[in-house]
């Protein structure tokens, strides 16, 4: 048994190895995706593949919780200077999209393999149908770039030069791929070294003792955690804006179950898999870590001296119908998962806040979209394809603060690029670059306010994609009395004659002194505005973070000269009608849409697709939705009976009465 | 400038901590090193200065009328900023722009936390003002209409601006349209002071250029007033030397030029730590040291690197980016002070809590009641078996006991294991930040000496170093006021940067050459100003990439690579696969920035303190080392050039206490210096 009282040291070492393992990767990749965007991550797994250990300062926040077991398993007879990689995520379940690449390295102590090295890299490009091989109209695994499943990469040091030579013949850009591959595997030799040292450290028997007890911790403090809600059944839903080019709105539902210190996420009653590349490959493992990406934010918020590893999964257990759209059967195409990812982390927060009102913030805006450009440089007379900025929105109201402005909660990962930079290298014009007015749910604490940012461009056909843009139909709730966000908006030329608006579409095609203007949704507003201090109103109007018009619709706050008018104030809030009392405030698009797709019209509809089988189900789901008439379970009902009489090959006959008897 | 004072007159170096004031004077005749704590005066800073001289004369026979040379390092600066306590101030940007400074990078550190977030900026959005001003990448220019400016003068006042910080977008390329505003503003408003982002640092990147720049403008109202009082001081003692300060780039200017220059000067005191420590390893022979300074809130840590300082342009102050160069220093919130705790799980943890200078450790009879590192050290017995901090500092274990047995009584174990296991996780909390440092810079400890210096630095440095596998640790003479030895030795130095961002190819060298020939006039200048007539050193360097990357290494330039491309290539490919461990040899190459170091040296002291060896009894006293043992305990002035002694022992002097571990071979060479073999 490893000494508890002085855990934190090996803890420290763990993380030191892990630490070094970023910077190595940071310092020595080549490609902009892994020193900028910093889409990487490292972890120290045990000897059966659960992580252990990883970084905090670089890289990106999902896998603290991955296993690599599934994918370790699929190879034999492993030697010392073996690497293991798979970028399948079908084979393993460790890799979620085909950009990713997930390679691992034994540690051997003496004959025995007492630990592993491990990470992954978000290559710019896998090949495929598209360029950076992702886009949200594709529907099949196979147009999203080639897979390896889980093989060797490297034999006692050596690089199989058939993997490579098969890797670059099928990329866009394969010395982006090779060259961040190879400092990866620098990585995970640095961490091998520093795994070595800790054994040396603390001994073999202390080593596997302690890295099982930093585990053990981190399971502890996550049941400590749990132990302090009260049991219950959490129910939420949210919805991505759209499920495919069929543009009809993805559900995502948590039914939290809280029982001591263990709880069920049971997603049942979420969309099928959908025929685009929004699903979620968690291949229905119950402590999958894109599945708990959301859980890791709640634990860490409510106890910031968390250990990060595989221990903080154990007391959860999710279930995803197999078919879902969080547990899709192959081939369906997942390559644009993280959009779907942001709704699974509002949904799982959505769940949390009912749990712990007192402790959890309201919604962050959660549409992390990278706006990024093609166009031609006059001056070179060359097509320039570059990211302009990601365009994210604020966090959700606290319990002790307003929510952070332009970015915050779960999007703090990303960083920008600066205006003078992408102006000297891109030829486009920033117009505006900041946050926009009256975009923060209202609240006794405020939400975060939206991005904003417009910019020109110079050249005919110039193609704009704002990839994970979402959030401009279903805006980011509120809490308590506290109200919905803006909503995320998309415009060319605004305020103009040859205005176009883009609604929920992620591309646009500009022209010569085209303005495109992209705006993030807001974080939700927390508690009753009406007790938020006239003073905080007075100066967010001061600020311009709030128009006056909006301090006094939507605080009851009367300004004389951008003084508060106390009496009229007063006077304001007192008629001003109580919040309903619901505890979410979703704003008037969910309620309208609702009316008709009620939380029981929209149950039937996932009830009656998962008896179907899995190719039929998102075609079902789009023609009841083509033919849906009136609201609520019956009327689902009846658009199914329509479905199936214009369709008589639809196996309903047999699986939708069996399951009904 | 220091020709016709006395052979035998003294250069002093002063640096001012959270608790002292750290003095370190050299008389040149003798080549003697004298040096003195007073404690701060925090209700009247720069008062300490009065009683330190006082002391130095009283002790040492120091007359102030004989001071050649005055070098001050101060928290003046970076304590206006974490107590916000700085100027208001306006800023003038773009229209459309307004919210850069909020927005920041975007990133923030804490980011799995839902509450995470940016720190408040130093200037509120309302005092924010978008011009209707532009610049193109290319040069073009909209420029205000003058009624835009006087308007937003006038909103700037009625919000209470005391000074304006213009920051205008590609301001790098051309500063004329901040200075045409900078013109309008100063004929409308005389008595608002006006800072221009290219003045302060004219670099690309909007939001650390502008970032600075409100730096600047926050700390210069009370940076100038302190500084004003200092050389009133100086004056009121007759001290003839041109009071000169400690730099964040390891060098020294003169006080009036950091009335202005205020941003450089933030981060002194560290750098200066840094650079005396350099110095001394240079003294002891070293070339690859990490050094190693603990104080009662925070460790700092730096790699010198073939007997030279460090310098990176991302150094926080406060919360806040400071984009100038500045010695490369990481640091960690653990100290003398850490705060030890037991969790829910039962697992022990030291800080993010401090008890800081007040109340202190338990130890210390401030008031402290929770147990710090120094008291885990005071219960293991490696203090409080003298006085510290020249007498001004008294130790009471009883206290430490007292505070460490709380957490015991929680754990189950005894005082000393537990006040053991504190010193164990410290350790390790360290070990997580030197092992990020080294290898960001990609170097193997291994091959590096610890140097520990500050009150707390020789405490526990061996057995950091031991945690690292670092073979040697080296202790100055004086490891408590190596900071304010950094100023006696430091050099001017001034920085000076031209953006340029163009492909490295034959048709832009003319330019090039230009812009080395502008940055060299400029170097001059600076120097002259400083008063400096000696030799002149310019250091060119150039910030390049390959064409794609996203940022840029600094690359040292010689002038002649200015006239030869393949040449000023391969410094590059060569700079860019000792960093990164791979070169493009075909690759486009863009140069960024080109930057000039204009450094003028001074006459560096010879160090002799051989002549102050005294003798002293050998004591044994009890400590815990896994059992409680004897161990010898000597007195740092009885311990002669050649004295050799093993490990564990500790060696006690009136500045800090240095703990040996077992297994350790300590060595004194002819500067006094203590060389400890770790072994393997």
């Amino acid at each position: 048994m490893f000494d508890k009282m002085t855990l934190q040291v090996l803890a420290n070492h763990a993380r030191a190895a892990a630490e070094n393992m970023a910077h190595t990767l940071h310092r020595t990749a080549h490609s902009a995706f892994v020193k900028e965007t910093q889409d990487f991550t490292l972890q120290l797994l045990d000897h059966g593949g659960d992580t252990f250990a990883v970084p905090t300062e670089l890289g990106a926040t999902w896998y603290p919780g991955l296993t690599y077991g599934r994918a370790i398993d699929m190879i034999d007879d492993y030697r010392p200077g073996d690497v293991g990689f798979t970028n399948d995520p079908y084979s393993g379940f460790v890799a979620t999209h085909a950009p990713d690449t997930h390679l691992w390295k034994p540690v051997f102590a003496g004959d025995d393999i007492v630990a592993w090295t491990g990470g992954h890299i978000h290559n710019t490009d896998m090949g495929g149908a598209v360029p950076a091989s992702l886009s949200r109209s594709l529907t099949e695994i196979h147009q999203e770039g080639v897979r390896f499943p889980p093989m060797k990469l490297v034999n006692e040091g050596q690089f199989d030069q058939q993997i490579l030579r098969i890797m670059s013949t099928n990329v866009r850009k394969p010395d982006l791929n090779m060259g961040d591959i190879k400092a990866l595997v620098g990585a995970l030799g640095t961490g091998e070294r520093k795994v070595h040292a800790m054994i040396e450290r603390f001994g073999k028997a202390g080593f596997l003792q302690g890295v099982a007890a930093l585990k053990e911790q981190a399971e502890a403090q996550a049941r400590a955690i749990l132990r302090d809600i009260p049991d219950g059944d959490y129910v939420f839903a949210d919805y991505a804006d759209e499920d495919s080019d069929e543009a009809n709105p993805v559900r995502l539902k948590l039914t939290l179950k809280i029982r001591d210190d263990a709880a069920v996420l049971d997603f049942t009653g979420s969309d099928p898999q959908l025929a685009s590349s929004l699903n979620v490959p968690s291949g229905g493992d119950p402590r999958h870590t894109i599945l708990l990406v959301g859980v890791y934010y709640v634990l860490y918020t409510l106890n910031p001296q968390i250990l990060l590893n595989t221990g903080l999964t154990q007391p959860f257990t999710c279930i995803t119908p197999e078919g879902s759209v969080l547990n899709p059967v192959s081939p369906a195409a997942v390559g644009m998962r993280s959009l779907t990812c942001a709704r699974l982390r509002s949904v799982i927060f959505g769940a949390f806040a009912q749990a712990l009102p007192e402790r959890m913030p309201a919604a962050p805006a959660g549409n992390n979209c990278i706006l990024n450009v093609m166009t031609r440089d006059e001056r070179t007379q060359r097509t320039v394809i570059a990211a302009v900025n990601p365009v994210v929105g604020g966090g959700g109201g606290m319990p002790h603060r307003d929510g952070t402005n332009g970015s915050g909660a779960d999007a703090a990962y990303l960083k920008n690029t600066p205006i003078e930079i992408t102006e000297t290298e891109v030829p486009v014009e920033f117009v505006k670059y900041g946050l926009a007015q009256d975009t923060g749910g209202a609240g006794r604490w405020r939400g975060g306010l939206a991005t904003e940012l417009a910019v020109k461009v110079f050249a005919p056909d110039s193609r704009i994609t704002a990839r994970n843009r979402d959030r401009s139909i279903f805006r980011p709730w509120g809490t308590q009395g506290g109200k919905a966000a803006g909503l995320a908006d998309m415009v060319v030329n605004p305020g103009t004659s040859r205005e176009r608006r883009m609604g929920s579409k992620d591309t646009a095609i500009l022209q010569p002194g085209d303005v495109l203007q992209l705006r993030s949704a807001g974080g939700g507003g927390r508690g009753d505005p009406r007790a938020r201090e006239p003073w905080r109103v007075a100066l967010d109007v001061q600020r311009g973070y709030v128009s006056a018009e909006a301090a006094l619709r939507d605080y009851g706050v009367a300004l004389v000269d951008g003084q508060v008018d106390a009496a009229q104030t007063d006077a304001l809030r007192a008629a001003m009608p109580a919040p309903s009392g619901a505890f979410f405030d979703y704003g008037p698009e969910r309620e309208l849409y609702e009316r008709r797709w009620t939380d029981a019209a929209y149950d039937r509809l996932t009830e009656i697709l998962a008896t179907l089988p899995v190719h039929w189900r998102f075609f079902t789901k789009t023609e009841i939705f083509r033919r849906i008439e009136g609201s609520g379970a019956t009327a689902v009902d009846a658009a199914f009976d329509a479905t199936c009489e214009s369709f008589p090959d639809l196996p309903r006959a047999l699986v939708y009465r069996d399951a009904a008897e | 400038m220091d020709g016709n004072l006395p052979a035998e007159d003294w250069k002093i170096g002063v640096d001012i901590g959270g608790t002292f004031m750290d003095f370190c004077a050299l008389e040149v005749r003798s080549g003697r090193i004298v040096s003195l704590k007073v404690l701060t005066t925090p209700e009247d800073p720069g008062a300490e200065l009065g009683a330190g001289l006082d002391l130095l004369a009283e002790r040492e026979t120091l007359d102030p009328a004989l001071i050649s040379r005055f070098v001050h390092g101060t928290t003046v600066g970076i304590n206006t900023i974490i107590q916000r306590k700085g100027a208001q101030l306006a800023l003038f940007t773009n229209a459309g722009f307004e919210d850069v400074i909020e927005l920041a990078r975007l990133r923030m550190p804490d980011m799995y936390s839902l509450f995470c977030h940016r720190p408040e900026p130093l200037v509120p959005r309302d005092r924010i003002f978008g011009l209707p001003a532009r610049m193109r990448v290319d040069g073009q220019r909209r420029d205000p209409p003058p009624e835009a400016v006087a308007d937003a003068v006038a909103q700037a006042r009625a919000a209470g601006a005391e000074g304006i910080v213009i920051a205008l977008l590609h301001a790098w390329r051309d500063p004329g349209q901040e200075i045409a505003i900078r013109a309008q503003i100063e004929a409308i408003a005389p008595n608002l002071f006006v800072f221009t982002s290219a003045e302060v640092w004219p670099v690309i990147r909007e939001y650390e250029r502008s970032s600075t720049a409100l730096l600047n403008g926050y700390v210069h109202p009370r940076v100038s007033g302190y500084l004003e009082a200092l050389e009133a001081r100086l004056a009121l003692r007759n001290v003839p030397a041109r009071a000169m300060l400690t730099k964040s780039n390891g060098g020294v200017m003169t006080a009036s030029e950091g009335r202005r220059d205020c941003v450089s000067m933030l981060l002194s005191g560290t750098a200066s730590g840094v650079t005396g420590a350099a110095w001394l390893a240079r003294q002891a022979g070293e070339s690859r040291i990490l050094t190693l300074d603990i104080g009662g809130t925070s460790a700092d840590f730096a790699l010198i690197i073939d007997g030279e300082v460090q310098f990176g342009s991302d150094e926080l102050v406060g919360e806040f980016p400071l984009h100038i160069p500045s010695v490369s220093v990481s640091s960690i919130g653990i100290g003398g002070g850490s705060i030890a705790s037991v969790d829910a799980q039962g697992v022990l943890r030291v800080g993010p809590e401090s008890a800081g200078s007040t109340p202190g450790p338990a130890c210390y009879s401030r008031g402290g009641t929770r147990a710090t590192v120094t008291d885990a050290m005071a219960v293991c017995g490696w203090l409080g078996h003298s006085e510290m901090a020249y007498g001004q500092l008294r130790m009471d274990v009883e206290l430490a006991r007292a505070a460490v047995q709380e957490l015991a009584d929680q754990l189950g174990r005894s005082a000393e294991e537990t006040a053991q296991a504190i010193l164990d996780i410290a350790v390790s909390e360290m070990f997580v930040e030197v092992e990020k440092l080294s290898s960001r810079a990609g170097v193997d400890l291994r091959e590096f000496a610890l140097m520990p210096f500050g009150g707390g630095g020789p405490m526990l440095g061996a057995f950091l170093a031991r945690e690292l596998g670092m073979p040697r640790v080296i202790a100055s003479r004086r490891p408590g006021v190596v900071s304010a030895l950094g100023g006696l030795v430091a050099d001017l130095k001034g920085d000076f940067i031209r953006t340029v961002f163009a492909p490295l190819e034959a048709a832009r060298l003319p330019d090039l050459q230009a812009q080395f020939q502008a940055l060299s006039r400029e170097g001059r200048d600076w120097l002259a100003a400083q008063g400096h007539n000696g030799a002149i050193d310019l250091r060119l360097s150039a910030d390049m990439r390959y064409s794609g990357q996203s940022y840029e290494i600094e690359v040292a330039i010689a002038p002649d690579h200015l006239s030869d491309l393949p040449g000023f290539a391969q410094a590059f490919h060569e700079t860019h696969a000792r960093i990164y461990d791979f070169s493009d040899p075909d690759g486009q190459i863009e140069i960024v920035n080109l930057r000039l170091s204009a450094v003028g040296a001074g006459q560096k002291p010879e160090l002799s303190e051989i002549a102050e060896v005294s003798t002293a009894a050998l004591r044994h006293v009890p400590v815990y080392i896994g059992e409680w043992q004897e161990i010898a305990l000597y007195d740092r002035a009885s311990l002669p050039p050649g004295a050799q002694f093993a490990g564990p022992c500790i060696v006690s002097q009136e500045d800090t206490t240095f703990a040996i571990p077992a297994g350790a071979v300590a060595q004194v060479d002819d500067k006094l210096n203590i060389h400890l073999s770790l072994g393997e």
